[in-house]
């Protein structure tokens, strides 16, 4: 290898090939042994939790109990009672409402937000960035008694129910969502060229106008990926979900949270309906992630928060 | 003007017939400074700017900025984010129970009270050790894990998009899923006892006791690696090739060119994926919440925790708030270092996707 390159001026350029045998030759840091090794053992050690979840979904609770790996009985019948007995129907519907219009009208808040953080100077404007990353770090357990006080104010002295409906968690989600979703964004327009913009200014667009007509239909993939983060906090959030809702309005964390633990009093806890129920809460996710994997990937390590 | 083509040398004309036209909407610090011909690279001289710099260019040009934008967002942010906030501060000075709450604002104001009794007469300081020391043993055992990922995952090979899939798993899967995955698999004489006592290991109760803590720890370790993992991948796509030419040139054994031509690549990346990971440890709720049940067995009464159950349990919500007030003062010090470390205007942040 090293020969090669000593002897061929231009080897450089065959070396740079993507994907060519020389430049995995360069570039790895391992030797192979270890690669598989390594990939063997943290595969092993995600796999086997989410194997079992997915077996133990069709196993019998006697047998989840006494700790089989394998089903003694296969009981796919775990699927059919949990929308009777977990009400994790009633907890999909309000959360898929709840987190898809989060990230809907977060995505939307958020883009026209980033494109005047980006494009335009004004007083304040790093403090309102700098507030976008603190804003992410608040602890919720900070604000929810607050924001549960302060809804519950708006009932005794505007009139207005807002502590037990999806309005008070869709307000509470999107808001939360927001600074991470405008900080996606503003990383992702910062990358798009002004030369659009300054063109269809100089034809007379208003400022609304390049935004809607010019940034948006470039920005998908940052528009995709904050949007998703914002659905996912409303899906996986526990603390304000747990606090501001009734049996009515719970989303699915909460009704499978609350059939974990009514469950686990008697003699032997429906486990089997319960890993069932944790599957289908995980798969709307799982799926919007394999969708948009691309995206998400990049938007991580943009945004460098979780 | 309506056929000018920013991308070539009408350009120029086009500037110049903006200029013409009066105020020009478009106030990028580059846009105004307009007479240099570095138009090519606005994202470095957005860099270079400065608040005072910003402020000095005001002008009339700029009178036609859409601030109004950042109204919907503002206004929300302030009324969900920033009011509770400061309220929730001083709801921690007033006297405020289940009886009190109702009528909250004629809550007896009672100073530091509720400070004091939570240092002296609850867990705090037990629940702030617990909470610190958790993501930090946490955080330091998933570095060398994701770390370790990343290198193996770094060069092509067949299936690594497959790989790199199933890597990410954790970090995709909700925290409350997780936790009751977890929570099952932990049940005594369920399957990891059962693995124990295999190699006839008798380890104990998993969920309650002593053993809660490590519990605790090994489930998170399992559901953050992964994002140390993309942190690091993120980095190692910054080595540039003619580094990894060069240490091949030399001979460098794998061991020595990790140690030291690859790992100084991965100072940054590593340090922002700590601060972060701590970040999100100390004010993870969820996981400990859904894995131990309240009220939570001693040994993973966390903060977040300790300050849930004052609140909806015991209904101490002054209490519960000064307990609140405490875990901000504990990730202000994380927070702070983020904060100087993210460059705000950083052109290379915004390529990095």
């Amino acid at each position: 290898m090293t020969a090669t390159m000593a002897t061929r001026p231009g080897g450089t350029a065959v070396v740079d090939r993507p994907g060519s045998r020389q430049q995995s030759q360069v570039t790895r840091l391992l030797p192979t042994w270890l690669i598989a090794l390594v990939i063997a053992a943290l595969a092993l050690f995600v796999l086997a939790p989410v194997v079992y979840i997915v077996l133990a979904s069709l196993n019998s609770d006697i047998s989840v109990a006494r700790g089989d790996f394998w089903p003694a009985v296969f009981t796919p019948s775990n699927y059919a009672n949990i929308w009777t007995n977990v009400g994790l129907a009633n907890g999909l519907m309000n959360s898929i409402l709840v987190a898809g219009s989060t990230a809907v009208v977060s995505a939307a808040l958020s883009i026209g937000t980033a494109y005047v953080l980006v494009r335009y100077q004004f007083f304040g404007r790093l403090t309102i960035m700098r507030g976008l990353l603190a804003l992410q770090s608040v602890p919720g357990t900070l604000l929810v008694l607050p924001v549960f006080v302060l809804f519950s104010s708006s009932a005794t002295y505007l009139g207005l129910q807002v502590i037990g409906t999806r309005w008070g968690l869709f307000i509470t989600y999107l808001t939360f969502a927001l600074p991470f979703s405008t900080w996606v964004m503003v990383t992702y327009l910062r990358g798009l060229p002004r030369e659009l913009e300054e063109a269809a200014r100089i034809d007379g667009a208003t400022s609304f106008g390049i935004l809607t007509r010019i940034i948006l239909p470039l920005s998908w993939p940052g528009i995709i990926v904050s949007g998703i983060f914002a659905f996912l906090l409303g899906w996986n959030d526990v603390l304000f979900a747990s606090v501001m809702t009734n049996p009515e309005s719970q989303t699915a964390a909460v009704a499978l949270q609350i059939f974990a633990t009514s469950t686990e009093g008697g003699a032997i806890p429906y486990y089997g309906q319960m890993m069932a129920s944790a599957l289908v809460c995980a798969a709307p996710v799982v799926i919007l992630y394999l969708f948009f994997q691309k995206y998400l990937v990049g938007g991580l390590t943009a945004g460098g928060v979780k | 003007m309506t056929t000018s083509n920013p991308a070539s040398g009408t350009r120029h004309a086009a500037r110049a017939a903006r200029r013409a036209a009066g105020p020009a909407p478009a106030v990028g610090p580059d846009s105004t400074s307009g007479e240099s011909p570095t138009r090519s690279v606005p994202v470095i001289a957005e860099g270079l700017e400065t608040p005072a710099g910003g402020r000095r260019r005001r002008g009339p040009s700029e009178r036609n900025r859409p601030l109004w934008m950042l109204i919907p967002g503002g206004v929300l942010m302030v009324i969900v984010i920033i009011v509770p906030l400061l309220l929730g501060i001083y709801m921690s000075f007033l006297d405020l129970d289940q009886y009190t709450l109702r009528q909250w604002i004629e809550a007896p104001f009672i100073g530091v009270a509720n400070y004091i009794e939570a240092v002296s007469q609850t867990n705090l300081f037990h629940g702030v050790w617990l909470s610190v020391s958790y993501s930090f043993i946490a955080t330091v055992i998933a570095m060398p894990i994701g770390i370790a990922a990343a290198v193996a995952t770094q060069n092509a090979f067949k299936g690594r998009a497959l790989v790199r899939s199933v890597f990410l798993i954790p970090y995709v899967l909700p925290s409350f899923v997780v936790a009751t995955v977890w929570r099952t698999m932990f049940q005594p004489g369920s399957i990891i006892d059962k693995a124990f006592h295999v190699f006839g290991a008798d380890p104990g109760l998993f969920l309650n006791g002593p053993n809660t803590y490590w519990t605790l720890v090994f489930v998170q370790i399992w559901a953050s690696w992964p994002f140390i993992y993309l942190l690091a991948l993120a980095g190692l796509q910054a080595v540039d090739h003619e580094v990894h030419e060069a240490a091949a040139l030399d001979g460098a054994l794998w061991w020595k060119k990790l140690r030291y031509v690859v790992f100084p690549y991965l100072r940054g990346p590593i340090s922002l994926a700590f601060i972060i990971g701590m970040l999100n440890h100390i004010n993870n709720f969820t996981l400990p919440f859904v894995l131990f049940g309240i009220p939570a067995p001693h040994d993973v009464e966390l903060l977040p925790v300790l300050t849930y159950v004052t609140s909806f349990q015991s209904f101490r919500f002054g209490l519960s708030a000064a307990m609140a007030v405490v875990s901000l003062i504990l990730i202000a010090i994380p927070l702070f270092i983020y904060l100087r470390v993210v460059k705000l205007d950083d052109a290379e942040q915004g390529g990095r996707k």
